[in-house]
Formats: C-alpha cells, structure tokens, sequence
C-alpha cells in the first residue's frame, strides 16, 4: 500500500510539471554551391551553364530588385523585376534563349544600385 | 618623214656601234614577250660590218639568269653542211668579271685566268662553238636559244633587266688570225607582267564591323576572273571562283595563288542565315523609305531627294518594277513595313532578312558613286588587280534595306557619294542622322499572377516610330497577348516567329506627326509552359529603337 502511495504521490507531481515547449527550428535550405558568406550578394550554382542554373539572390531586406543579364559591351539583354524576402532566395536563370556566349549577372535594387555580380558562361 | 630620218639614224648608230666584227646576242621576238610565261627568243649572230674578216671559227660564252628564264631549246641555224658545231653548258655559275663590248678582250682575260667564273645558282653558262671550212655569211645566225620567262615571285629580282649577258667570245679565220671582236654586253626585259602575286589581301568594310554587332568571319569571299563576270556583275554560267574563304574575325583576308596584272572580281558574301539578320531592317530604315517615298518627285523637276548618299537609293529599292527601276516610292515603303509586321505581301521584294541577305558592294573607294547617266553599277565594281606595288585591297559591304547604314558600309561624306542638291529641308547633320542619339527606357519582365509580363515603360517623347525585337524562351513561355498603349493613330505592328521564338514588336505613324504614348505603351503577357520560380533570362531583346520625325535613329538604352 505504502508502494502505490508513493506511485500516486510522483505521478501527481509529475503531471503537474510543466511540459518542455518544442518549437519547430526552420533550417535554410541553401545548397552548400549557392552559400554567400557575405551580409547580401548573387551567386550561381554553376558558372558554365545549359538551359538553366541555380541562384542564390541574398537580400538585405524584403523589397523589389531586379536581376540582369548583360552582354560583354555591358549592354542590357534581359532584366527580371522581382520581389523577395531578406536573406537568401533561390532561383533561377534561364538561358535557353541566350546566345551561345558569356554573360554579367547582376543585382540591383530596384533604382539601379548595384548589390552584385557574378559571370556566367551559356553553353 | 621624221619617221624615217629616225629610222636611218637608228641604223646608222648600230652599224657604228660595231665598227669591228662582232658576236651579238638579240631578242628575235622582244616585243610580243609581255608577261611570265611567254617564249623568248635570242639569237646569236655574226656581223662583219667593215668585211674586216674572214671567220671561219668563233667561240663565246654567254649566262642567262636561269631564276627567271627557263631553257626551252637550242635550235642551230647555220645552214653550212659542213660547219662543226657544238655548245656546252654549266648551271651555278657566273661570269667574275665586269662586261663590256670588248669581246675578245674578255676572252683573253678568260684565257689567263685573270677572270674567272665563279660559282652562283642563280646563273647557268652557255658556251657555243662554231667551225667551218667556208667563211661565214656576215648577218648570219648561228644559233637560236628558246627561254621561258619565269616568275620573278620568290625571288631576288623585282624585274627583269638583268636575264642574259654576253661574257666573251672571239672571231678566227681559218689561219687562226684572230678578228678583232666586239659584242653586246647585256639583255632585259622590261614590262613583264603576270606571275605569282605572292600574299594578297583583301578587306571588308561595313559599319556592322566596327560597330561589332557582326563577326568578320561571317563573310566569305569568292573570287572570280573578271573575265568571267558578266553584265550586272554577274558571274557568267558556267564560270566558278578561283578562290574562296572566309574572312578573320576582323574582316580581313589574305589569298594566295592570285597572278599578277590579272583582273579579278569579289563578290562578298555575309552568312545570310544568322539572327542578327532579322534586325538589320528595322523601322528607322522604314522612315527614311517612307519619308523619300512622300518626298520624291515633289518638285517638277523630279530631282528632290531626302536621301543623303546616291547609294541609298539603291538599298531603298527593294520592290522592283522593273529590273531595277532605281525609284524608291510607297511600294518599296510598303514592303519594309510588311517586313517589320511579318506580313507576306506576295510580292518579290529585296528586304534583307533572316534566310534572305540581300547584299552588294564594291571597291570601297568608288562605292556608292554613280556615273554622268546617274548608274549605280559603275560604283557597285569590286575588280581588283594585283600588281607588285598593290596587293592590297579594300571593299565595301551593303545589305539591301539597310537605308540608315546599321549593318552597312557608309560611303564617305564627300561629294562623290553625297547628295549634293538636298532640296528637303529640317534635314539633320549627317553626323546626327546615321549616329543615333541615346534614350533610356526600362524593360522588365516579372510573375504576376502566374503571368509573366513583359513591360516596355518609355519616358521618350518625339519617337513617330518604334521597334523592339525580342527573344523569349519557348520552351518555358507561351505568348498569350500583345497589349498595346501607345496612341490612338500609331500604327502598330507584331511580328510573332513563334518557331523561333522571336517576337517583335513597335509603332510607325506614317504621317509622321504623332509620336509614341509615354508610360507603358507595350506589355507582352507569356503564360508559362513550366513552374518558374522567376523569369532571369526568359526574354531577352535584341533591338531597342525609335526614330524621330527627321529620321534621326534613336537607340534605346536600359540602365
């Protein structure tokens, strides 16, 4: 009897503890290719690219930029407006309808300041 | 009677100038010797001017340049059947000594070994011997010699005065008496043509080259005989290039295996197959048509123009009446604007498209002139000739349609080519006319509601026409709608190539007065084929422009 007292006694104190929150921890997904050490930044997964490569726009904040692709006399060929979130987002470029030759991604905000630039090669 | 006192003087200088007997060495066909290749002919001959003798043998050496003529033959021509005869004859070598008519006194320099020959590849040595029993016949011939003229190419000689001497030779008679005995020192050739013209290059002009929108490898050349070349520049039937090739990346060529002092004809070729083809014609060139086609024969002469250079006419003329009826009017206006809105007009035309270059040129110096009957043809001349002191040649470059020169050779602004009687006033510079100015326009494309839009936002003013040839992914996209803003009385065009996809896409009033709305006047709306996060690199444009009421090109730029 002195037994299951003791039983009831712990199981009341122990129900009575108040329960460890587990919140969900999101973890970025960032490829290990596309990680940009620094705070903002463009970076492909691959500089040789066919039809389509990976990127990784790091932004400093949620906001409109626009990512473009220029020639090698710096001309602008094509010019995406987007919106996105602060910090690391994954996307795309694709360069089915490029010309065969080298191009300049570049990252702007969307007046024109440049947050960065990596070069590619369509194949 | 001049004549003739020349004549006698002649003859008199040459008998005098043997007063002795002697042994020379003459062209019996000088004249008709002209270019590399032909046969000459020397003959040796005794004279005996003064009967000072009574020559039964005679012997003497002579060299011929053997890097410039070729031993074809020796052929006697003493007719007594009963002279001994006989020539001997070394190669690699030359005579040590000076020349001079002094025949005999070489020999005996010969003969005491005080002149020697010496060794030399670029001579051979003839020596002929001749005895008889009877005198012999004073102007007779003993012997002919046969060469064949050589190319000087590749050689030490840049012509061909120096190709035969006489080295020394006497004259006996039948006692061994020697003949005092004189000869000709020296034999050339002048005015030789032909040969091999070594290295010869040609260039291409054509502002598609120095604006680098085009590649110089992307035009071939063929070379043809001129003779081969018919009327309108046209190669004869049958006829085939002697050379073909590309040229480098920076428009030049060099060809081997040409002849010199040959007529030759290029025609230049650009590959009519690649992209940039498309955007060769576009709706500047469309305003300059449009504006000549309203402009000409204004005046009762008929003789007012809008153009600026006499060539434009004949790149503005791609519908043809006839032949070629060098009158640009509203059919050849109507053709560029089908062209532009991709619309078959069932008529022939001479628009240079994609698939359909439609091209011309000539000797740079002299494209675009036209002769006292107004002719293009005269300037439209690509004959060249390699000669020794010209191996180098320049040619222009045109595509029909090409009216503002974009991806054309534009000829010198000087009165040759120029228009000098411009009636038409309100007429830019021409520096300000065929050099666009600069505006800056914002084109983007985004995700909007599944949607990928296309915008062209413009702050330009003034543009009566406007052009964008775009690119889009067709794999990815699918073109749904073309929304236009741009005025109530523009006329718009889409060009859809959805095979290629390729759209483009613009605006031209033809009344030239109304201009293209600011703000968006264009959207193109794409429904995409696949899940796409964004749109980097799914439309891209090739060209961006407008033009003004005065033709001016305006080259649309994004930051």
């Amino acid at each position: 009897m002195k037994k299951l007292l003791t039983l009831l006694v712990l199981l009341t104190l122990t129900s009575c503890m108040k329960d460890d929150i587990m919140e969900p921890v999101f973890v970025s997904e960032v490829p290990e290719a596309l990680l940009i050490d620094e705070l903002v930044g463009i970076k492909l997964e691959s500089t040789i690219v066919s039809s389509e490569v990976r990127m990784n726009v790091k932004l400093p904040n949620d906001g409109t930029y626009r990512v473009k692709i220029r020639d090698l006399d710096n001309s602008l060929i094509s010019q995406e407006k987007l919106t996105a979130q602060e910090g690391d987002n994954i996307l795309s470029v694709y360069t089915s309808s490029l010309d065969k030759s080298s191009f300049t991604l570049e990252l702007t905000d969307v007046n024109h300041n440049v947050i960065g630039r990596t070069v590619f090669v369509n194949q | 009677m001049k004549k003739l006192l020349l004549t006698l003087v002649s003859v008199l200088f040459t008998l005098s100038s043997f007063s002795q007997s002697y042994i020379k060495a003459e062209k019996v066909n000088g004249s008709s010797v002209t270019q590399v290749g032909d046969t000459l002919v020397v003959k040796l001959q005794y004279g005996d001017p003064n009967s000072l003798g009574n020559a039964k043998l005679t012997q003497f050496d002579f060299q011929y340049n053997n890097k410039l003529l070729s031993l074809v033959s020796r052929d006697w021509q003493i007719t007594s059947s009963s002279a001994q005869k006989a020539y001997n004859s070394w190669t690699g070598y030359k005579w040590g000594g000076t020349f001079s008519t002094d025949l005999d006194g070489q020999y005996s320099d010969f003969i005491s070994q005080s002149t020697v020959y010496g060794s030399n590849a670029d001579w051979s040595v003839e020596r002929v011997t001749v005895q008889d029993v009877t005198a012999f016949t004073a102007g007779g011939e003993f012997i002919q010699y046969k060469f064949k003229v050589k190319d000087k190419a590749g050689t030490n000689y840049s012509d061909y005065s120096d190709i035969l001497y006489l080295n020394w030779g006497y004259l006996k008679q039948g006692d061994g008496t020697a003949i005092a005995t004189e000869g000709n020192a020296k034999m050339g050739l002048t005015g030789i043509t032909g040969g091999d013209a070594g290295d010869v290059t040609l260039k291409i002009f054509s502002n598609a080259l120095s604006e680098s929108a085009i590649d110089g490898t992307d035009y071939t050349y063929n070379v043809y005989l001129k003779s081969d070349i018919g009327d309108g520049n046209q190669v004869n039937q049958g006829a085939s290039a002697v050379k073909t090739g590309n040229y480098d990346a920076s428009g030049e060529a060099t060809i081997s295996g040409l002849e010199n002092d040959t007529e030759y004809f290029v025609w230049n070729f650009i590959d009519g197959s690649q992209d940039y083809m498309d955007d060769v014609v576009t709706v500047s060139d469309l305003a300059l048509v449009f504006a000549e086609a309203i402009g000409a024969g204004s005046t009762p002469n008929g003789s007012s123009t809008t153009f600026d250079y006499h060539i434009q006419t004949f790149m503005a003329n791609v519908f043809h009446d006839s032949a070629f009826d060098g009158k640009v009017d509203f059919k050849d206006s109507y053709e560029i604007l089908a062209h532009l809105q991709g619309v078959t007009s069932g008529n022939s035309n001479y628009v240079s498209k994609k698939g359909g270059a439609v091209q011309s040129g000539g000797t740079k110096s002299i494209f675009g002139t036209v002769d006292s009957n107004g002719s293009y043809f005269a300037g439209l001349d690509a004959t060249f000739k390699p000669t020794d002191s010209n191996k180098s040649f320049q040619f222009a470059h045109v595509l029909i349609g090409d009216v503002n020169f974009s991806h054309s050779y534009q000829p010198a602004s000087t009165s040759d080519f120029q228009i000098s009687s411009m009636i038409i006033g309100n007429s830019p510079s021409l520096s300000a006319k065929y050099n666009p100015i600069q505006q800056n326009v914002d084109l983007t494309s985004q995700i909007v509601d599944g949607e990928v839009i296309f915008s062209i936002n413009s702050e330009v003013v003034g543009m009566i026409g406007t052009q964008f040839n775009i690119v889009y992914d067709g794999t990815r996209l699918e073109l749904k709608n073309v929304v236009f803003d741009t005025g109530n009385e523009m006329t718009n065009f889409a060009n859809h190539i959805e095979e290629e996809g390729k759209i483009n896409i613009g605006s031209f009033d033809q009344q030239f007065t109304q201009t293209v709305k600011t703000g968006t006047p264009y959207q193109l709306i794409f429904t995409p084929l696949v899940e796409l996060s964004n749109t980097s690199g799914l439309i891209s444009f090739k060209v961006n422009e407008g033009v003004k009421a005065d033709g001016t090109q305006i080259k649309l730029n994004m930051e």
